[in-house]
């Protein structure tokens, strides 16, 4: 179920599943559960910025230099 | 202190190094250094407290950059770099500190607290309170899942990572990997349900 939930089913794996959520109610509901929750995690966990301290530190650490980390540097 | 010509400060700086320190920087910089907001969003999770988790992420990255050369090209660099913080952590705090899958509840709301205000991504605003006490709930259902649960569920659901780069930071077979990821949504889900009765959400459809 978790496997399906995060997209790690084989090819055939995934093929069987779907086969049997088409027969099987319970596991139909629990799968959109499973989805559900993991939506929410996602969505609803807030991410924190790096304070600046730490982003400098780390800037030092590797040699480069204020200057350039603003031009290049891009946070996912 | 700080000269107004980065560009012509940044080449002595540049020509003082040898070619082979310049790619490493430019390359760790490109692979490794991207990554800082997630490794120091795992290591607040992690520590629950800011300052440690700066201390952690500090670490890792010099550790990261001196065995630079041993990270497999081509594979996650940021799988990479978990494993290096996670390891930091054990060595540095677990050891001597928390029992595991104790979670105080008074700490996570204060530390919770402490940081949304200065240091959150979104900008929440008065009509927001819904969702900014959604964001809460959440949070602390997630953080009062016993630890084995919590770290998988946030690599996977937050993070992104594989099974495979899960088991592999966790140290653990696949298949542990996949079965408490599936008992951990199970708690969390009966956490947020009772959230959701408690402040009447609807749990049967997204809102």
């Amino acid at each position: 179920m978790s496997a399906a939930v995060d997209s790690e089913l084989t090819l055939q794996e995934k093929q069987e599943f779907l086969a049997h959520l088409s027969t099987c109610k319970e596991c139909n509901e629990e799968f959109a559960e499973a989805k559900k929750t993991k939506m929410i995690i996602k969505e609803r966990i807030v991410q924190f910025k790096a304070p600046q301290s730490l982003i400098n530190s780390i800037m030092h650490l590797t040699g480069i230099s204020a200057g350039e980390q603003e031009e290049t540097l891009l946070f996912e | 202190m700080m000269k107004q010509e980065p560009t012509s400060r940044k080449k002595t700086k540049k020509e003082s190094l040898s070619r082979e320190e310049q790619q490493k920087q430019l390359e760790f910089q490109q692979e490794a250094v991207i990554h800082l907001n997630s490794l120091y969003n795992y290591a607040l999770h992690m520590t629950m407290n800011p300052d440690d988790a700066e201390d952690l992420v500090q670490e890792t990255y010099l550790k990261a950059y001196r065995f630079f050369n041993s990270f497999e090209r081509g594979t996650n660099c940021k799988a990479w770099l978990f494993k290096i913080l996670k390891n930091n952590y054990i060595n540095r705090f677990r050891k001597n500190s928390r029992e595991p899958g104790k979670v105080d509840y008074d700490l996570i709301k204060d530390f919770y607290h402490s940081i949304k205000d200065t240091r959150s991504d979104t900008t929440e605003t008065e009509s927001d309170y819904f969702h900014s006490l959604l964001h809460e709930e959440v949070y602390q259902a997630l953080l009062s899942l016993p630890e084995e649960f919590r770290e998988v569920i946030q690599l996977c659901d937050i993070e992104g990572f594989t099974y495979e780069e899960i088991a592999n930071m966790v140290e653990s077979p696949i298949g542990t990997v996949r079965s408490r990821l599936y008992r951990g949504r199970k708690l969390l889900r009966m956490q947020l349900e009772e959230y959701a009765k408690k402040y009447g959400f609807n749990t049967d459809n997204g809102q």
